[in-house]
């Protein structure tokens, strides 16, 4: 039998019985649907942690510190050895000095820390007010970053965080003596710096600057932490076990990704076995249908067994009806799923809008789930159909044809 | 010699084979049938017909024996090439037509090519030309259930060709339909044979196909009980010289068919000792007469057919009996009428007055006949008697004992030769003229 006239004879049933066709594929429908919407609300929240928690390169950045007990220092020299790896791109440090803070009179304790542009974007740092420093802004001397914490000290309220971009504060830098003793230099820088930003870093107290200027007023031998910026995703775990061989202290951001990654694909799996007990509701319905049509037909399987149709033929036919409606019940499922999914999210969006909250997108639908979701359907069609059609073409021609 | 289609050599068909329901539907059955033979199993419900042409088709494996189509015995063929020769060598036509409902008659018909792959262009075409020739072309597009019954049949006797195969099969054709449309179904069946020199196997229970056939096959309780030539068609199984004679025989099979070969043999011989004609001339005095009755033909042209040589299609009866036939028949019917008459009015007694007269019609068309003289007592108890089994108040034996009681009694009190002869007449009127389906 051709093709066409196989697609031709299998949707006969739109015409026939174009009501219990359609109740069926609706069956589905709603079963596919339910997995498309639940699957999709895994999707949309995992997406919205990650976007929380990922930055482009941080991703791919590896930090360093030292642990101190093997008398390992964080030195330029480590910076160079580091920048030798092939797997390294770029290594970026951070040194970090205790200071007192003015702004309008009011002092208070934070740490400075010398950083350079690079290293933001290691480490993933945002600003939730004002910019961040960019690579041009690396031989920058008058500005600096500090921390929300650093503003309570200020006694700024919350609200006023937008309104503290370009105020200005002063620095005074606390330096330990180098002569062997406990003592503390105390380092005067005499200018005032305008804050730009305001970090989203929370619970610290920090301001942070460019390293070059730090460096106009300390020298610098040793550095609290290393931003090692690895080329690929593969070397990432080579180069964090070579560093933990050497004996530092390595802290990844992907492993909290990964460990989050995990976490969602358990509740994906909660949420897609819902969606899937709905699945297998509707796909014995369906299963139900088809050996219904079975018994139907007998008559007709009978009548095209005895003018020429093969046994393979009538099961094609079978199996071609039932995959046809399996199928369209999955593209029903997809359209009634996104629906849903759109539909509530954009409910949930203005309800929020209301209450002054943040546009989320609850719902994720990654094309290549909802083209596995229509194949799979299809595959659900498939099984519920193969053993009726096994059936049908099985069945003595004579018996059938005498069935009423 | 030329070898058969079809051959049958001990078949035996079992079916429910070891359950306590087992029932032997076939047991040894052989047959030769040749190509381009009209053939038809003729015989009761249950009889094993179908088993038969289905066990000929290939839906049904014989137990025991052979069977071979063509020189090969397809069910030793594994299902998918036995579908290629059912495609290829068989059509078949159902009693039920069995056309699929949800296409339309175009489709239908096509359909079998479809499983052949052919493309849809060669397969519409062939349909169509199909449907045209069998008179259906224009309803091709409709679907089947809008069609009367005999359009459904002549749809499937398209279908059944549409892959042009050698043996059409034909399970009760015309079981389905009313007179007309069997008549066309079974002129286009007989075309296939005839024009179309294709063999035809049909199962039948209707004796008046068996004249189409070559060869009709009796079967009874599973078993060929005997094979009958229609000596009216050439025959195309080759005949030994003196091994089959035609006889009377067959003759009789056809007008009686449902009867033994011993009944046939009987009947044969007390025909010869009763009846003064033959059997083909009582089955033109039968038409004949047929006619008469209808008030088709007058009565000259009734006498006209008896008189008429046995060549030239007459009865060939002398003109004097004849002549005695038609007015015996005439009068006959006349009586016959008033039966009918006073039959239909016997629920409205407002007009008892006419029944009664009737009843003396009759009465004295009777006594007419038989030259019989009666008293006034006499007459009125006759006509009593009449009135009562026309109404059917009294049966025929009754009416006979009744004519032999005493007058007092209410009786004629008549010879019982009189009697006989006189019940005997009036039960023939009664029998032309009460309508058998009468209303309630």
């Amino acid at each position: 039998m051709r093709i066409q006239d196989l697609a031709q004879l299998s949707t006969r049933m739109f015409k026939t019985n174009p009501m219990r066709t359609w109740l069926t594929i609706l069956g589905m429908g709603v079963g596919t649907g339910a997995v498309v919407v639940l699957v999709g609300l895994g999707f949309g929240l995992q997406q919205i942690i990650l976007e929380q928690i990922v930055f482009g390169e941080s991703l791919l950045s590896l930090g360093v510190s030292s642990t101190g007990a093997q008398g390992l220092r964080l030195t330029p020299e480590t910076v160079t050895q580091f920048e030798q790896n092939e797997a390294v791109l770029d290594a970026a440090p951070l040194a970090r000095f205790p200071a007192l803070v003015t702004y309008k009179g009011l002092t208070g304790n934070v740490f400075v820390q010398g950083v350079e542009p690079p290293y933001l974007r290691y480490a993933g740092i945002t600003a939730t007010a004002g910019d961040v420093f960019t690579d041009e802004d690396a031989g920058d001397a008058n500005s600096i970053m500090i921390s929300p914490a650093t503003l309570k000290l200020f006694g700024v309220e919350d609200e006023e965080i937008d309104g503290f971009i370009g105020e200005k504060v002063s620095l005074r830098l606390l330096v330990p003596a180098d002569d062997g003793t406990d003592d503390v230099n105390e380092i005067v820088i005499d200018k005032e710096y305008t804050v730009r930003g305001i970090t989203a870093e929370e619970g610290v107290l920090n301001a942070l600057m460019m390293l070059p200027e730090l460096r106009n007023y300390v020298g610098i031998e040793e550095y609290e932490r290393i931003q090692v910026r690895v080329d690929t995703n593969e070397n990432l775990p080579l180069v964090e076990a070579e560093l933990i061989e050497e004996g530092y202290r390595v802290t990844a951001l992907s492993k909290t990704v990964e460990q989050a990654s995990q976490i969602f694909q358990g509740i994906q799996a909660v949420l897609a076995t819902f969606g899937g007990i709905a699945l297998v509701v509707s796909a014995i319905g369906m299963f139900n249908t088809m050996t219904v049509t079975l018994l139907e037909r007998t008559k007709e399987i009978g009548i095209m067994r005895t003018i020429g149709a093969s046994p393979n033929d009538v099961k094609y036919l079978f199996v071609s009806e039932s995959v046809v409606v399996g199928f369209l019940g999955g593209l029903s499922g997809i359209l009634m799923g996104v629906t849903l999914g759109v539909t509530v999210n954009i409910f949930l969006n203005i309800v929020a809008g209301q209450f002054g909250g943040q546009a989320v997108r609850l719902f994720s639908f990654p094309l290549d789930f909802l083209a596995f979701i229509a194949i799979f359907s299809a595959c659900v069609g498939y099984l519920t159909g193969i053993f009726p059609a096994r059936r049908a073409s099985t069945l003595n021609p004579l018996d059938a044809i005498r069935y009423e | 010699m030329a070898k058969p289609l079809i051959v049958c050599r001990d078949l035996s068909i079992i079916y429910n084979q070891g359950k306590s329901n087992e029932f032997k539907a076939l047991s040894g059955v052989n047959t030769d049938i040749f190509e381009g033979e009209y053939i038809i199993l003729f015989g009761p419900s249950g009889c094993g017909k179908s088993t038969l042409m289905y066990a000929i088709q290939g839906s049904l494996p014989p137990g025991e024996g052979t069977l071979l189509v063509k020189g090969d015995d397809v069910y030793s063929y594994p299902p998918a090439e036995r579908v290629y020769f059912q495609r290829h060598v068989m059509g078949i036509i159902f009693q039920q037509f069995n056309l699929i409902m949800s296409l339309s008659v175009l489709d239908n018909v096509a359909l079998p090519m479809i499983f052949c792959d052919r493309d849809k262009a060669t397969r519409n075409r062939r349909a169509q030309s199909l449907l045209d020739r069998f008179g259906v072309g224009h309803v091709s597009h409709k679907i089947p259930a809008m069609l009367s019954g005999g359009q459904q049949q002549r749809v499937s006797v398209s279908r059944s060709m549409v892959n042009d195969p050698k043996i059409l099969l034909a399970d009760e054709p015309t079981g389905n339909l009313d007179s007309v449309s069997t008549q066309q179904v079974m002129d286009k069946i007989d075309e296939i044979n005839t024009f179309d020199r294709r063999t035809i196997i049909m199962v039948s229970h209707n004796a008046a196909h068996l004249s189409y056939a070559h060869r009709v096959y009796y079967l009874k309780d599973g078993l060929i009980v005997r094979e009958v030539v229609n000596p009216q068609r050439k025959q195309i199984k080759p005949v030994k010289e003196g091994e089959t004679i035609v006889t009377e025989l067959e003759q009789l099979a056809r007008l009686f068919p449902y009867d033994s070969i011993e009944t046939l043999r009987v009947k044969s011989l007390v025909n010869y000792l009763t009846q003064d004609y033959t059997f083909d001339q009582l089955i033109r005095l039968e038409k004949a007469t047929s006619l008469f009755i209808q008030g088709k033909v007058d009565r000259k042209a009734f006498i006209k057919a008896l008189v008429l040589s046995y060549e030239r299609g007459g009865v060939e009866i002398p003109e004097k009996e004849a002549r005695r036939i038609a007015s015996v028949s005439e009068k006959m019917i006349k009586n016959a009428d008033d039966i009918r008459r006073y039959r239909a009015r016997k629920d409205n007694s407002g007009i008892f007055f006419s029944q009664h007269k009737l009843a003396e019609r009759l009465k004295e068309h009777l006594l007419q006949v038989y030259r019989i003289k009666l008293s006034k007592e006499q007459n009125e108890n006759m006509t009593e008697l009449i009135a009562d089994r026309v109404t059917g108040v009294t049966g025929d034996e009754e009416m006979n004992e009744r004519l032999m009681k005493g007058i007092r009694s209410g009786g004629l009190a008549l010879s019982e030769k009189e009697a006989d002869d006189l019940t005997r007449y009036f039960e023939k009127v009664i029998a032309q003229g009460v309508d058998v389906s009468y209303k309630s």
